[in-house]
């Protein structure tokens, strides 16, 4: 090892202690100093280490805590970046963090949560065993641009670890396309025909409505959400490849979970998500495939499956008022649906907040929220006793409210986190929680002090 | 006498980038919320040209990826149908992609032309940088001379033709091109512009002036009611007070 990399390291570990000391979390920050001094880091930190790595738009965080169950369950020592800090600078703090000075990394395994435009540079320099890719959806066109200039930055990531086992998303044919053209061995997962339902409509806007291949208009069997689901191409054959790790009956969808029905390499078996949502049974058969390929034994998957916790506005539950809250990161239309179609399939009332920032993190353009459902919650009537906007821009989300056709006497103005938090403490009703990032990072605390709860890093 | 739009939806199913829809939504509420009729009829690609029916014709922002699949159905006769259209003074809102698409050509930035309907003298020539943030700008008088704040994301620099009017000014941003401070495009009844999404719901003014535009070439002259556009003022506020800020 180069003296240049054990400065590196000895930088990183300097900055994150102080960054700690300072209470300021400090998980992306000491990364990129130690980047500057020696790119080649993470790449030294990550030789023999084995790595399961996760990226796409939607999921991957939940994917990743599944993972690092799994891995624990079947007693791998696995490390992983928890906080979310998913660019290169926070897998290398990660990793550093994990590693002697001597860049000796004292566990055998890492399940490495990766930003997809990070994905580009990230997954060469840490030649993993398995790389899973969960779903391709427009996002932040101010930062990653087109969705097909996502595809091409993972593509490019991907050709530079041929030995990589490849978990993909069969029911994405943007995703599948990823195989097209690479020589890695692959997985896939999806939801089977079987288990979709016939009555969903095919989506008010698509993000892969032609051929990745020819540009021919696809063709659906069945849907599933947003683009995803039984797709083929009239023209050039491309189509969905058949799932190794599948979604075999309809899923039975509960308020606090689901039970479905898999077939695993044509092992008939049943499983609990412990998370709600049509999303996260996706992201439970993505994690089973991953995992599985990456040796744990299916039997720990499966508990993972079931027992995993995820926190940090993933479907993260707080004790607050009389029935509970439950806090749901939003950052996209395709993720941002996927939670209204959640709250739709509801029995009873409950209350609601929305909380929209623009700044970096968030991406700085808003305009998603237009292309979000949030007709959706006109519909819900007087079952939704309450919706209250916040953030920085919470007069856009008013006004998507208003045009959606809600009530907009029953639409709340509220920008006081504190004040907020005291309003959805004093519900008798449910309360659910959509925050974009940086809004999750600022309202989530004042969620903590009144649950009386601590802050992610110091866990 | 009962009075209604008819919007055509241009290419709904290509052109839909970030919140697009959204303005369409906007024009159709503020026709009901006024007693007004409204009804609209998506076009996508391939689909018969009912450009003739409309009494305003939207068209959004694209992704480069489908461009080619939506040029060679705008050349199979819509591109005839959006000439006559514009030269008949139909009301029309092109946005971003959408408003390149009215002018004569893309060029890209290793200059290879692209061409395009041709119904408005104004050219797009790629470039490296993409010009992307929220932006504010002021309307030409015979557009209404309201201010207006959009977010613009986009690489092409456009260029108007002599004598060829912008829709504004640029107070705060970029516009057509980063350099001669003009913003979109007003040419009979078209209005064109580089802010992509939902540029009305926070422009109710500009809404409005393009409402009036529509039924005064349908009914002669158009009165409309004042809505309560608290909420409206209050988004469009904000964004402009950070952007005169900044």
């Amino acid at each position: 090892m180069s003296l240049k990399t054990a400065a590196a390291i000895a930088l990183c570990k300097g900055l994150h202690l102080t960054a700690r000391l300072l209470h300021r979390g400090g998980t992306a920050m000491p990364g990129r100093w130690a980047l500057k001094l020696d790119p080649a880091l993470p790449g030294e930190l990550a030789r023999g280490l084995d790595i399961l790595l996760i990226t796409g738009t939607n999921g991957k965080t939940t994917t990743a805590r599944i993972c690092e169950t799994a891995c624990v369950d079947a007693g791998l020592d696995a490390l992983a970046n928890r906080s979310g800090a998913n660019l290169l600078s926070g897998i290398t703090t990660e990793l550093a963090m994990n590693s002697t000075l001597g860049g000796r990394v004292n566990k055998k395994c890492a399940v490495i949560e990766c930003d997809e435009a990070a994905a580009r540079t990230a997954i060469g320099l840490l030649q993993p065993k398995v790389v899973l890719v969960t779903n391709l959806f427009r996002d932040q066109l101010d930062r990653y641009g087109e969705v097909t200039h996502t595809l091409e930055n993972i593509r490019e990531g991907l050709k530079k670890a041929p030995g990589a086992v490849l978990a993909l998303n069969a029911d994405d044919s943007l995703v599948s396309s990823l195989a097209l053209d690479l020589p890695n061995r692959v997985v896939w997962y999806g939801m089977d025909r079987a288990a979709a339902d016939p009555a969903t409509p095919p989506p008010a806007l698509s993000d892969a409505l032609r051929c990745i291949r020819c540009k021919a208009a696809y063709e659906y069997d069945y849907l599933s959400y947003g683009h995803l689901g039984g797709f083929r191409c009239p023209n050039c054959g491309y189509r969905r490849h058949a799932a190794d790790v599948a979604v075999a009956a309809p899923p039975l969808l509960g308020p606090d979970g689901s039970q479905i029905e898999l077939s695993v390499r044509g092992e008939r078996v049943e499983a609990a998500v412990n998370l709600p949502a049509v999303y996260n049974i996706y992201n439970a058969v993505g994690a089973i495939a991953a995992v599985t390929a990456f040796g744990v034994g299916l039997e720990h998957a499966l508990t993972a499956v079931g027992s995993f916790r995820c926190g940090f506005g993933r479907m993260e539950r707080f004790e607050l008022g009389a029935a509970g809250a439950r806090v749901m990161l939003v950052k996209n239309p395709a993720g941002c649906d996927q939670v209204l179609q959640f709250l739709s399939g509801l029995d009873g009332s409950f209350e609601l907040a929305l909380l929209l920032n623009d700044r970096t993190a968030d991406g700085t353009d808003v305009s998603w929220i237009w292309d979000a459902d949030f007709e959706r919650l006109s519909a819900l009537g007087e079952r939704l006793t309450r919706v209250t906007v916040s953030g920085d821009r919470a007069w856009d989300l008013f006004l998507r409210l208003k045009y959606a056709g809600l009530d907009v006497s029953r639409i709340r103005v509220e920008r006081d986190y504190a004040a907020l938090t005291a309003q959805l403490a004093a519900s008798e009703v449910p309360v659910f929680i959509m925050p974009t990032y940086t809004a999750l990072l600022e309202f989530r605390p004042q969620l903590l002090k009144a649950c009386g709860g601590e802050e992610f890093w110091e866990g | 006498m009962e009075r209604s739009i008819h919007i055509c939806h241009l290419y709904p199913d290509l052109l839909n980038l970030y919140g697009d829809r959204g303005n369409v939504l906007c024009l159709r509420r503020r026709l009901e919320w006024r007693g007004i009729g409204a009804s609209v009829t998506e076009m996508p690609v391939g689909a018969a040209d009912r450009l003739a029916e409309a009494d305003l014709i939207f068209i959004g922002g694209g992704q480069d990826f489908e461009q080619q699949a939506l040029l060679e159905d705008l050349h199979r006769g819509k591109d005839a149908s959006l000439r006559a259209a514009v030269a008949d003074g139909v009301a029309i809102l092109a946005i971003c992609g959408g408003y390149q698409m009215l002018g004569q050509y893309y060029e890209t930035h290793d200059g290879v032309r692209c061409d395009f309907v041709g119904a408005i003298d104004l050219r797009t020539v790629g470039g490296k940088e993409r010009m992307i943030g929220n932006y504010l700008f002021r309307c030409g008088d015979e557009s209404g001379g309201m201010e207006v704040v959009g977010f613009e994301n986009h690489s092409g620099r456009t260029w108007l033709g002599e004598g060829v009017k912008p829709l504004g000014r640029v107070l705060s941003g970029y516009g057509n091109n980063g350099q001669d401070g003009t913003e979109g495009v007003r040419y009979h009844n078209v209005f064109g512009t580089y802010s992509h999404g939902p540029l009305l719901p926070k422009n109710p003014a500009l809404c409005d002036e393009i409402l009036k535009t529509a039924l005064e070439r349908k009914y002669g002259k158009a009165e409309l009611a004042p809505l309560d556009d608290s909420a409206e003022q209050n988004a469009f506020r904000e964004i402009a007070a950070r952007l005169r800020n900044a």
